[in-house]
C-alpha cells in the first residue's frame, strides 16, 4: 500500500463515523479495504473486523479499535492535518497497521503471520471487542494496541481502573440536632480514601506508580425515614495494586454501613522496554536516526484486556497527539501517519 | 561480547551486532542498562521511562 492508498484509506475511514455500538459501516469499509490489500477478511461475531495477512510460523496481532467518543467535528484537510472525530483516537493506528502490513507483504518483507483486528467498543466501559478476541484467539508472538504515542514513540503500560459507587444508609433526624448528616459522612468518606492515597504514595514520584483516586460525584437526599449519600469513585491503580486488592481496601475504609458496588475493573499493565518487540522498535528508531523514547500512561487501554489474558509482551503505537483524545480539536498530522507506517513496516519486515 | 553491569558488576553477554542506545536487561539484578558506548562496550543505567497523562 502506497503513501497515496494510505492517505486515502484514512480519509474513508475518518470520514464514516463510528460511535460505540454503532461501528459496522466501519467494520464493513475495512473489511473491504483489507480484502483488496490481499488480507483474508471478515466481520466477527461480536463486530470486530479482523484480517489475516502472511503465512509465517510467529503471529503478531495489530489490535485496533473502531468506536469513537461521541461528537461530530468536519472532516477536513488543513495545512498537512486531517481533522475529524476518530483522526487521532484511534483511527490513525488502525490505518497505520492495515497499510503497514499490506506494504511489507507487497514488498515480499513480511516476517510474521499478521492479524489486525479493529475493536468494537473500546471507548466504553464494556470493552467487548478486546474481551471477545482476548478470550477467542491463541496468544500472539506479541501484540501491539493501536492508540496514539507519536510515531517517534512507544507507549510501554496503562494504569489500571477501577469504578466504585458508594451508597450510605442512615435513619432521617432533624438537622438541628448534633448527629452528622448523610452528607457530612460521605464527605469524610472521601477524605478518608483521598488520605489513605497520600499515605499509599508516600516516596512514590511518578504518577504511573501512584494510587489515584477521584471522586467523579457526590450525591445526597432522604425521603424523610431514610438518609442518604451517595459516591462515585474512580481509581487509577498502579502495578503493584489490583482491583480485588484495592476493592479489598475499601472495604476496610467504610463504616460498616456503607454500602460498596464495583461497576467496572481493570488492573495495570505494562511491558518492559528490553521486551522482543520493545527492543525491534528501538531498533527501527535507531535506523532512522531517532532516539528511542518510552512512555507509560495514566489513562487505560485494550492493552488492560490483552495483556494479562495473553502473557506475551504488548506495546502501543500509533501516529498523533493523545493530548487531543475526546476533544473538539482532534486532528491528524498526516507526514507523521506517513511516518508511523514506514517505522512499523520496518518492525513487521525481516531484519 | 560481553560487558559489565554498572549497578551489580554482574557480567552480561550481549549479541554481536548490538546497537549504541540499544537498551539491555542485566540478567543477575534485573536493571535496564543503555549502551553508551560500543568501542569498548559500555552500559550505563537507561534513563527513566516518559509518563503522560490519559490515553
Amino acid at each position: 500500500m502506497n503513501d497515496h492508498q494510505a492517505l486515502q484509506l484514512i480519509e474513508a475511514m475518518v470520514a464514516t463515523p463510528s460511535v460505540s455500538g454503532d461501528e459496522a459501516a466501519l467494520a464493513q469499509l475495512l473489511v473491504e479495504q483489507m480484502h483488496h490489500a490481499g488480507f483474508d477478511a471478515h466481520v466477527d461475531v461480536v463486530g470486530n473486523a479482523v484480517g489475516m495477512l502472511g503465512d509465517a510460523a510467529e503471529t503478531v496481532v495489530l489490535l485496533g479499535h473502531m468506536d469513537t467518543v461521541p461528537g461530530q467535528i468536519p472532516v477536513v484537510m488543513r495545512d498537512g492535518e486531517l481533522w475529524g472525530r476518530g483522526s487521532v483516537d484511534a483511527k490513525g493506528s488502525l490505518a497505520t497497521f492495515i497499510a503497514a502490513a499490506a506494504r511489507a507483504h507487497v514488498e515480499q518483507r513480511l516476517a510474521y503471520r499478521v492479524i489486525v483486528v479493529g475493536c468494537v467498543e473500546e471507548e466504553i466501559a464494556s470493552s467487548k471487542g478486546a474481551h471477545f478476541v482476548a478470550q477467542t484467539m491463541a496468544a500472539p508472538t506479541w501484540c501491539i494496541v493501536g492508540e496514539p504515542s507519536g510515531a517517534d514513540r512507544l507507549t510501554l503500560g496503562y494504569k489500571g481502573n477501577l469504578r466504585a459507587q458508594i451508597r450510605i444508609e442512615q435513619d432521617a433526624a432533624h438537622s438541628a440536632h448534633a448527629s452528622q448528616t448523610a452528607a457530612e459522612h460521605g464527605c469524610e468518606l472521601w477524605q478518608s480514601i483521598a488520605q489513605h492515597a497520600n499515605e499509599f504514595n508516600q516516596g512514590r514520584e511518578r504518577a504511573f506508580d501512584q494510587l489515584l483516586p477521584s471522586l467523579v460525584r457526590i450525591e445526597s437526599g432522604g425521603d424523610g425515614l431514610c438518609d442518604w449519600c451517595e459516591l462515585l469513585v474512580n481509581a487509577r491503580l498502579p502495578l503493584d495494586l489490583d482491583p480485588a486488592a484495592y476493592t479489598a481496601l475499601l472495604q476496610q475504609l467504610l463504616p460498616n454501613y456503607a454500602h460498596l458496588n464495583i461497576s467496572g475493573a481493570t488492573p495495570a499493565y505494562s511491558s518492559e522496554r528490553t521486551s522482543s518487540i520493545a527492543r525491534r522498535f528501538g531498533r527501527v528508531f535507531r535506523a532512522n536516526g531517532q532516539q528511542p523514547r518510552y512512555v507509560q500512561k495514566t489513562g487505560t487501554a485494550d492493552m488492560n484486556v490483552v495483556g494479562p489474558a495473553w502473557g506475551c509482551p504488548v506495546v502501543a503505537y500509533g501516529p498523533g497527539d493523545a493530548a487531543l483524545d475526546h476533544t473538539p480539536h482532534e486532528r491528524l498530522p498526516l507526514a507523521e501517519y506517513l511516518q508511523a507506517i514506514n517505522v512499523l513496516t520496518a518492525v513487521l519486515s525481516n531484519e | 561480547m560481553s560487558a559489565q553491569c554498572p549497578e551489580c558488576e554482574g557480567t552480561i553477554a550481549l549479541a554481536a551486532d548490538i546497537l549504541d542506545g540499544e537498551i539491555v536487561p542485566c540478567p543477575d539484578c534485573g536493571a535496564e542498562l543503555e549502551v553508551v558506548s560500543l568501542n569498548p562496550v559500555v552500559l550505563e543505567l537507561a534513563p527513566e521511562v516518559e509518563e503522560d497523562w490519559g490515553e
